[in-house]
């Protein structure tokens, strides 16, 4: 897109953005408010979130309403506190229609896939492999499956000219296009992307629970919240690793939004016994949570919306859409035509690779998820030690030997073949042990938060794997830093918070192996094994300072990923303009390597001999050789950062509170 | 003659020389009791008139030196009412009594022994003595500011600009205190059970309004060592998470404020955090008044019928109420850490109350930062439920900053009654489960 299209759509947002805060102003009347006998207070806002994308246009156009009330009971013998809390939340994001083109009811086209075979074209449109209907079982209905609303797999966030493997993904939405779609996972339509709380899970009631503490004679006292909620664990800001007893919802900002407006609440019984000061401890409490709500995971973003993270909602679209319908593959088959370099671009039939289900947790007992927390203060240190037996909210793909049968595109065999790139979207049970604390060294004027995390039954991607995936423990921490500095020639009243985190993941046992390709240093191939490093770290800086009687917030945060070697830098600026109305003008730039490569399992041979590459010394044996390219697992090593890379945004928010 | 009247250096005027002489009854009863023999006279002085610019040269002698600059200038006038006690409480004096000589003070600045309960350090102090100025400091720290314990609830907080009086921010807020040791009131005495960090003072605050606020919380944990640096911890109500605060952030702005945590109740720190200085005694005009026959303000309307203070002046930022004539022991405290923000504070504590109802604030420069003004209530003219507690009810508040124009005014509500402040209020799990 090009740049006066982007000043284009940014000035018409810009506009319509006025226009709400102006039919915003209108509502004089309503105001935050406490009933008559003060047992009832209300209170909310109205929001305009206006983000511009670089060489994309318009990306978000989020209008949101926020209602919160909470009334207080009168409590009787039992309860010393009892009240009920509810806060409604509704939007309409008019990016679907301001912006149709790229999102919404007209986004896609026709596509051309890359086929680097020499005796063909360069690229092929969706539907016209070299390899195709009439060779063997290979070709699909373009009828079905036309060459229409759809873009390149990744070609939103790297090139697709380097001998990768890639296929069309269908981005309209669900009932526009029903391509591709995962019922019950990633299959929403245009209301559901425009209205994103108006769902069949109720989402605009965004908290709805009961709040009651009962009191005991020695002074102990046992407070229950029923009802939807978020439960937060942990003392960390940005990273998840005790906070992830609720699911969040990443299609909102990927991970740029705020924890607590992303995360997607759930029915839970939370309950702390309080004991106080024990022992030795100033403070020490018990906490039980369980989460008896049906399985949520995580919201990725599907194919077609603005914001994915990793880009997975676009990957699962296109591989679903490869198995209900069929797909052109690129650059896949290696054709035995003497004199000829380069792989063809493949049509695959329906039923073969791809995506077959998403095998959601139906609600049982047996699926919800529980946790336990002790928690306290003892000798001024703030610790917390935890215990939560959870759903994975991130998918797992099954594949392989263990995903679905699948049709043998050489034989017209249907069976699970090791190594297929033919999955089944699980989410394993994972149980999580932790803790966490707090502590202030006064020498160095700091404080200290570290938080860690011990996981089991966490499954990854695994190209050495027959069936493409593994079973690996994970440690997790987060060491956070946090001081307040006086710099006088920025501002001589009022401290900076600097405040700087480390979060570093630990995969045990984990895989990954040169492959015959590899040693003999072939380009274009990789080491085979989980994409996922075996250690990588992030680290975040926030220099944030405030003025005009903390009216006036600038702030930078800026994140590295050491392994990915990718950086986001993202500047905002935060103005209390009154009491009433608050805007928030923010950038987010990436740096770094962006995108990066991994084997794809091209060569995995799944179909020997057929599919064997001249690195397989057994034509028969399947397993991967390496050959790699960005799509689709180099996503993993890229991170959430670097697949984000050109995704470089100009964002204003602007708020009314009532 | 008017001197003699208005600037009496304690120590040269009662010829006490001995810095270590045991303080007696006679002491006690002096500290207490500061006018029951007679009371502070200037004169012109007269209640019911008004020292405003055309008549404030008069009293310039019984001015601190910010109150009469603001006079001259006209950003305020100040009403005048007779000199009148407030008696602390009886437990209070009693404990002091039955306690008399018991608190020693080490080498190091903030070492204490020996302190049960009361004043600890109720003999008039000494220019000669060099710890006189620490003296009146702990006499501050262990003083009956809220009892032992006490809310203002709710508290409202103005940001106001100085010159076109725009009011920018209203913060409402609940501040609850509790003392959990050398307590003379509330069963168990002196000291709280169940104590093993040994604490001597919690502060809970719960911002209520606006709503980008909305559910903030700070809980302040003071140790009985006072060589122990606090506790503290923010539970910010967008993250929904309890964070630890650091030590910056107490000499901060809070919440945007022109108040920093350390100018809580006029100082709000450890003794060991300044070196104290004792610079003699004066009669200075303090605000001190009936709450309930102050021009108040009909802005906030309670169901119980309470109203705050009201304010005017120039930027609205100065109270409407009444100030008389008070013993006040000028203490001046310079920090000990040298990136401090400011370079000192001189407080005018009042002599019979150890309240700290002026003090005026000095940038790292040296110059005038800000000024504050704690407005007292008598106890017995105000909510029902607080008479006869014996507590000088901090009413209504001004810090202004001289240099930035600017200023912040609270308004009280403040309420002796122990059931607001129960104990389990000031742990780090209850801002978790009053949070959302």
């Amino acid at each position: 897109m090009t740049k006066k299209k982007y000043l284009k759509l940014g000035s018409k947002a810009a506009a319509l953005s006025m226009a709400a805060a102006l039919s915003v102003t209108g509502l004089s009347g309503a105001y935050a408010g406490t009933s008559a006998d003060g047992t009832l207070e209300w209170s909310g806002f109205l929001e305009n979130a206006t983000f511009l994308r670089k060489d994309v246009g318009l990306v978000k156009f989020r209008n949101t309403v926020q209602l919160e009330l909470v009334k207080q009971f009168n409590t009787g013998n039992t309860f010393s506190e009892l009240s009920f809390n509810v806060t409604f939340r509704g939007s309409y994001d008019g990016v679907y229609d301001l912006n149709k083109r790229d999102f919404g009811r007209n986004a896609g086209g026709a596509i051309n896939l890359q086929s680097t075979f020499s005796a063909g074209p360069p690229s092929v449109p969706h539907g016209g492999g070299l390899v195709s209907t009439g060779a063997f079982f290979f070709g699909f209905d373009t009828a079905a499956n036309p060459n229409s609303g759809l873009i390149v797999l990744g070609s939103d966030s790297h090139a697709n000219d380097q001998g990768g493997v890639s296929f069309g993904v269908p981005v309209r939405p669900c009932d526009i296009d029903n391509r591709g779609c995962i019922p019950g996972y990633l299959d929403l339509s245009l209301d559901n992307l425009r209205f994103p709380e108006f769902n069949s899970r109720m989402d605009f009631l965004r908290e709805a629970y009961i709040d009651g503490s009962i009191p005991f004679s020695n002074g102990h006292e046992l407070n229950i919240r029923l009802g939807r909620q978020q439960v937060v664990w942990g003392r960390t800001d940005l990273f998840r690793v005790l906070d992830v007893i609720n699911p969040v919802d990443f299609s909102r900002q990927n991970i740029y939004d705020e924890l607590e407006d992303i995360r997607i609440p759930q029915w839970i019984l939370n309950m702390d016994y309080r004991m106080g000061a024990v022992g030795s401890f100033d403070d020490l409490n018990l906490n039980l949570v369980w989460n008896f709500d049906k399985f949520r995971p995580n919201s990725l973003g599907q194919g077609g919306t603005p914001y994915q993270i990793l880009g997975a909602g676009g990957f699962f679209r296109g591989m679903k859409n490869c198995w209900d319908n069929g797909c052109t593959v690129a650059n896949f088959a290696g054709l035995p035509v003497p004199g000829t370099t380069g792989l063809a671009a493949t049509d695959f039939a329906p039923g073969s690779i791809g995506i077959r289900s998403a095998q959601m947790p139906k609600w049982k007992i047996g699926n919800t998820q529980i946790g336990f927390k002790v928690e306290g203060v003892k000798n001024g240190v703030g610790f917390s030690l935890n215990y939560l037996t959870y759903l994975s909210q991130l998918p797992s793909l099954r594949g392989g030997s263990a995903g679905p049968a699948a049709l043998n595109n050489f034989t017209g065999e249907v069976k699970p073949w090791p190594y297929l790139i033919a999955f089944d979207i699980a989410f394993p049970r994972i149980h999580l042990f932790g803790g966490s604390a707090d502590f202030y060294v006064d020498s160095i004027k700091s404080v200290f938060r570290v938080e860690a995390a011990y996981t089991t039954g966490e499954e990854f991607a695994n190209t050495l794997r027959p069936e493409l995936f593994s079973k690996n423990d994970v440690v997790r921490y987060v060491i956070g830093w946090d001081r307040d500095t006086f710099i006088p020639f920025l501002n001589k009243d009022k401290a900076f918070l600097l405040s700087a985190q480390l979060f570093g993941q630990h995969i045990l046992n984990h895989e990954l192996q040169d492959t015959p390709a590899t040693l003999a240093g072939v380009p274009g191939f990789t080491k085979a094994g989980i994409p996922d490093w075996k250690s990588n770290w992030i680290m975040t800086f926030l220099f944030k300072g405030w003025y005009m009687q903390n009216r006036l917030s600038p702030q930078i945060l800026s994140a590295y990923d050491f392994r990915a070697g990718s950086a986001v830098i993202s500047p905002s600026v935060d103005w209390l303009i009154s009491d009433s109305w608050r805007l928030i003008v923010a950038a987010n730039f990436k740096f770094g390597k962006g995108p990066r490569k991994f084997d794809d399992c091209r060569s995995c041979n799944p179909w020997g001999p057929f599919t064997a590459t001249p690195f397989h010394a057994n034509p028969f044996a399947a397993g991967s050789v390496g050959l790699g390219g960005f799509e689709p697992l180099g996503r993993f090593r890229a991170g959430p950062i670097g697949m984000a890379s050109r995704e470089d945004e100009i964002q204003v928010t602007l708020r009314y509170r009532f | 003659m008017r001197k003699l009247l208005t600037y009496m250096l304690t120590g040269v005027a009662m010829g006490i020389v001995s810095t270590a002489s045991a303080a007696d009854l006679k002491d006690v009863e002096n500290s207490f009791y500061p006018y029951k023999a007679s009371v502070p006279q200037h004169e012109g002085l007269k209640s019911g008139m008004t020292i405003n610019q055309s008549n404030v040269e008069q009293f310039k002698d019984i001015l601190d030196e910010g109150m009469y600059q603001f006079i001259k200038d006209g950003w305020t006038e100040m009403k005048v009412t007779d000199t009148m006690a407030f008696e602390l409480n009886k437990a209070y004096i009693e404990a002091t009594k039955a306690n008399l000589n018991k608190a020693v003070l080490g080498d190091k600045t903030g070492d204490i022994k020996g302190f049960i309960s009361g004043r600890p350090f109720p003999a008039e102090p000494s220019l000669d003595d060099p710890k006189a100025g620490e003296k009146l400091a702990w006499n501050y720290k262990y003083g009956y500011n809220w009892g032992d314990s006490g809310a203002v609830y709710p508290f409202y907080w103005k940001f106001r600009d100085l010159n076109s009086a725009k009011v920018e921010r209203t913060l409402k807020f609940n501040f609850h205190f509790l003392n959990l040791k050398h307590r003379v009131n509330d069963e168990p005495l002196p000291d709280l059970p169940k104590n093993p960090a040994n604490l001597f003072r919690a502060i809970y605050v719960q911002v209520l309004e606006p709503f980008d606020v909305k559910n903030t919380q700070l809980l302040i944990h003071r140790y009985e060592d006072d060589l122990k640096r606090d506790n503290a911890w923010l539970y910010l109500g967008f993250q929904r998470r309890v964070r630890r605060l650091a030590t910056g952030q107490i000499t901060d702005s809070f919440l945007g404020s022109d108040l920093m945590i350390e100018d809580f109740e006029g100082y709000n720190g450890r003794i060991s955090d300044m070196t104290w200085t004792y610079k003699g005694t004066k009669n200075v005009m303090m605000p001190f008044y009936k709450h309930n026959e102050q021009e108040l303000s009909t802005e906030y309307k309670m169901s119980d019928g309470y109203q705050f203070v009201e304010y005017g002046g120039k930027g609205g930022c100065f109270p409407n109420v009444d100030w008389q004539l008070r013993k006040v022991y000028v203490l001046e405290s310079v920090p000990v850490d040298p990136n401090h923000p400011i370079s000192k504070r001189i407080h005018y504590v009042d002599a019979e109350t150890f309240t700290l109802p002026r003090t005026v604030i000095y940038d790292r420069k040296g110059e005038l930062w800000k000024t504050f003004i704690i407005g007292q209530a008598h106890p017995d003219y105000h909510l029902a439920k607080n008479k006869g507690s014996g507590v000088s009810i901090d009413d209504s508040f001004m810090m202004l900053d001289v240099q930035g124009a600017h200023c912040t005014t609270g308004q009280f509500k403040g309420q002796i009654d122990s059931k607001l402040s129960p104990r389990k209020k000031f742990t780090v799990q209850n801002m978790r489960v009053t949070g959302k």
